[in-house]
């Protein structure tokens, strides 16, 4: 053990101390901010102060209620934090129709457009005010960038309420009672109420906004992934590079195999420790600055500690392992892609686990010892979270596989390290593993 | 006691048998000699003593000790290919070695050993700064800090220059005298002739020497004429009981035919050339080793 602890303090600082480490960790978050922050700042300042939609309107009265309903309209997105998310401050302009030559308005409506007169303009079919019961109504919006437009929501509301506000009139509502009637009813997620194992008592059911939803079980298991990447991948080139420069064998003078992979595995476990606590506790004071400290999973934490140890334990052996069995520099940078796969894959399969994390592929993948500790910790973190069994057996199996993994990668390290000039292939690393 | 003892060991590596059932014992206190050429199965051997690699048959005691997987704070290993952190400071690297083989604080060892190698004013410089042979000078230092009991060392001279070996030979013989067992290979047969107690000798996997210098060159008698004569060697050739000449450039070494008379070579030597210098002496270490390994044991063995 005490070699073990040896080896690990001197990998640990030679990570910690270079000024890589200390630069990569302060510019990570000053990076991802800055690029949020500037990219808010650039939608701030590419909207124009007003920018004009036409409204070419056969109804011949939905227009002016367009336009009321555009002024009236209250930001759809009030709740969400300031600077997220710009809302577009749209002027509209009545255009009459010309049913004489319908294709020529369009065509010089389309040309204002192009000219940057307009930034869209939209049409509203005769039949829309009265549609037949079973027409599918709807209003062309012509832009430079159909579909990727970001006005179009904005119009596309304008649009809809005006034309309501048109058909209330026909049928005699008073404009007074319009806000009433076209109120909309926004939906309030909440979280399931359960019993409280020790008490008994029925919880109180919470408010589940975006953030709770969405962004805290997201950037947790990017967080999860970023540390565990940041870790896992230099030990296989580092190892590699190492072997490269000889450097192994006066080590191995000196230590056992197992204790030179485990002293390695440990230092990565003290560097993810280490970027993890300034990661997290940067997280906490945010939250804390931004008054909303009530939004950390702090219940997730040793969770989210435990997989992190678990998956840099399994990678990095496995890691050290590639590394030994490396020919050449190149050959590290072919294996990265394989190292990482028990990370990468989960990533690809986030969005259908956010949709349905209690569901079957879910609950295997989370149940999968490579796959558990990014999609349990998402899993868990997600609204609702799982059943209390499933955490427990999903570590169960990383429990057993992790000291198999590690105990396989010392085996292949042993074997491999001093073979210069040489990669063994996939069969001949699992017989290193077997046979040692 | 013995430092070593190798009992009928094998070791393979797929196909290829790299030691072949071999048995040495290296007793304490003694420089044994490693000799053979180029994969022949000396590194594999010292690896084996080291417990780097596992022999397939046979069974190796270190020390008294059976090998069981671990490391011994008594035991250093200088390999033969070298490298070292690069990055990290010479004195940083040696007290970090140090530690991972003695388990304490070696500062006032390693002190000592960067003084006696001249280089006390390199201890806070990095490795890359170093030229070759000061990093070779600091592995050494990192393979013996603390003292071992055992110090297996893998061509330690390679790559040094006069003044180097020098001053890692008396290290060697200091350390021999403080009560060290060494284990060197070297391809240089005037190191094994003059700092060897014992020669062992493989080739092919097989050991083919092992003992006393004394006692190789005995088995081989004394069948070799060291001669000086006038001019080159062009007057040597041809000459009668002579079955081979190597040419050293001021000195040529005959090789006796078994039986034969060296007056009878001598006075036909006279008759050809003036002989400055003639005498009867037994094969050197280096003629031994090509008798052995060179040129023609190849063809015999291919015959």
């Amino acid at each position: 053990m005490r070699r073990v602890l040896l080896v690990a303090r001197r990998d640990y600082l030679a990570v910690v101390r270079t000024k890589a480490f200390i630069i990569g960790l302060v510019a990570f978050p000053i990076l991802f901010g800055g690029g949020s922050l500037g990219v808010a700042l650039m939608q701030n300042r590419t909207a124009p102060k007003s920018r004009t939609v036409a409204i070419l309107d056969h109804t011949r009265v939905a227009a002016p209620e367009v336009i009321a309903a555009a002024q009236q309209r209250l930001p759809d997105n009030q709740d969400a934090p300031p600077g997220l998310q710009a809302t577009p401050h749209l002027e509209f302009e009545a255009i009459t129709p010309d049913d004489a030559n319908p294709d020529q308005q369009r065509l010089d409506l389309s040309d204002r457009v192009r000219r940057g007169d307009l930034v869209a303009f939209v049409e509203i079919g005769s039949e829309t005010l009265h549609p037949n019961a079973n027409a599918k109504v709807s209003a062309g919006y012509y832009s430079n960038t159909p579909g990727a437009d970001g006005n179009s929501r904005v119009v596309g509301d304008a649009v809809s309420n005006g034309v309501r506000r048109a058909r209330l009139k026909e049928l005699g509502v008073g404009e007074d009672r319009f806000s009433d009637v076209l109120r909309p009813v926004p939906l309030q997620n909440m979280s399931l109420i359960a019993r409280d194992p020790q008490t008994g008592a029925i919880h109180t059911p919470s408010k589940r906004g975006a953030a709770e939803s969405f962004v805290i079980p997201f950037v947790l298991v990017l967080l999860l992934a970023m540390i565990v990447m940041i870790c896992a991948s230099p030990m296989l080139s580092t190892v590699a590079e190492d072997k490269l420069q000889r450097v192994f064998e006066l080590l191995l003078g000196a230590t056992t195999p197992f204790e030179l992979i485990a002293g390695k595995v440990v230092a990565a476990i003290g560097v993810s420790l280490t970027t993890s606590v300034f990661y997290i506790s940067g997280g906490l004071l945010l939250l804390q600055g931004l008054a909303l400290f009530g939004l950390a999973p702090l219940s997730l934490l040793p969770w989210f500690l435990l997989y992190l140890v678990a998956e840099v334990t399994m990678l990095c052996a496995m890691g050290a392992a590639l590394g030994a069995a490396c020919g050449s520099p190149q050959d590290a940078q072919q294996l990265v892609m394989f190292l990482l796969f028990p990370v990468v894959v989960p990533l690809f399969v986030l969005q259908p686990i956010m949709q349905q994390p209690n569901g079957p592929f879910a609950t295997a993948m989370s149940l999968f010892p490579l796959f558990t500790p990014i999609v349990m910790m998402l899993r868990q973190s997600l609204p609702g979270g799982v059943p209390a069994w499933q955490p427990w057996a999903g570590l169960t199996g990383v429990l057993i596989v992790t000291p198999l993994f590690t105990w396989a990668a010392a085996r292949i390290f042993r074997v491999a390290i001093l073979m210069q000039g040489q990669r063994p292939t996939l069969p001949e690393l699992l017989k290193m593993a077997v046979r040692g | 006691m013995h430092a070593v003892e190798i009992q009928n060991v094998t070791k393979t590596f797929g196909d290829f048998t790299a030691v072949d059932d071999l048995s040495l014992t290296v007793p304490e206190g003694s420089v044994y000699g490693f000799i053979g050429p180029n994969g022949s199965g000396k590194t594999t051997t010292m690896r084996m003593i080291v417990n780097i690699f596992y022999p397939d048959r046979g069974s190796i005691r270190v020390l008294g000790g059976a090998l069981a997987g671990t490391r011994s704070e008594h035991l250093a290993y200088l390999p033969e290919e070298r490298g070292l952190y690069r990055k990290m400071k010479v004195r940083e690297l040696l007290e970090f070695y140090g530690e991972l083989r003695g388990g304490r604080n070696v500062t006032a060892e390693i002190n000592a050993w960067l003084k006696k190698f001249d280089l006390a004013r390199c201890a806070d410089q990095k490795l890359e700064t170093l030229s070759k042979g000061m990093s070779q000078k600091v592995q050494f230092i990192a393979a013996v800090v603390p003292e071992p009991r055992l110090l297996i060392l893998d061509e330690p001279f390679s790559g040094l220059d006069p003044v180097s070996a020098d001053q890692l030979r008396e290290s060697i013989l200091d350390l021999r005298r403080r009560g060290a067992t060494i284990i060197l290979s070297t391809h240089d047969m005037h190191v094994a002739e003059h700092m060897c107690d014992s020669i062992f000798m493989i080739f092919r996997g097989k050991k083919v020497l092992d003992g006393t210098l004394e006692s190789i060159q005995s088995r081989y008698g004394a069948d070799t004429i060291r001669v000086g004569v006038n001019g080159n060697a062009a007057s040597l050739q041809a000459l009668p009981g002579v079955e081979g000449i190597r040419d050293l450039g001021q000195v040529q070494e005959l090789r006796m035919a078994a039986g034969c008379d060296p007056q009878q070579i001598l006075q036909a030597l006279v008759a050809r050339t003036r002989v400055l210098s003639f005498a009867v002496t037994r094969p050197s270490l280096h003629e031994i080793f090509i008798r052995i390994a060179g040129p023609a044991a190849e063809e015999a063995a291919h015959a």
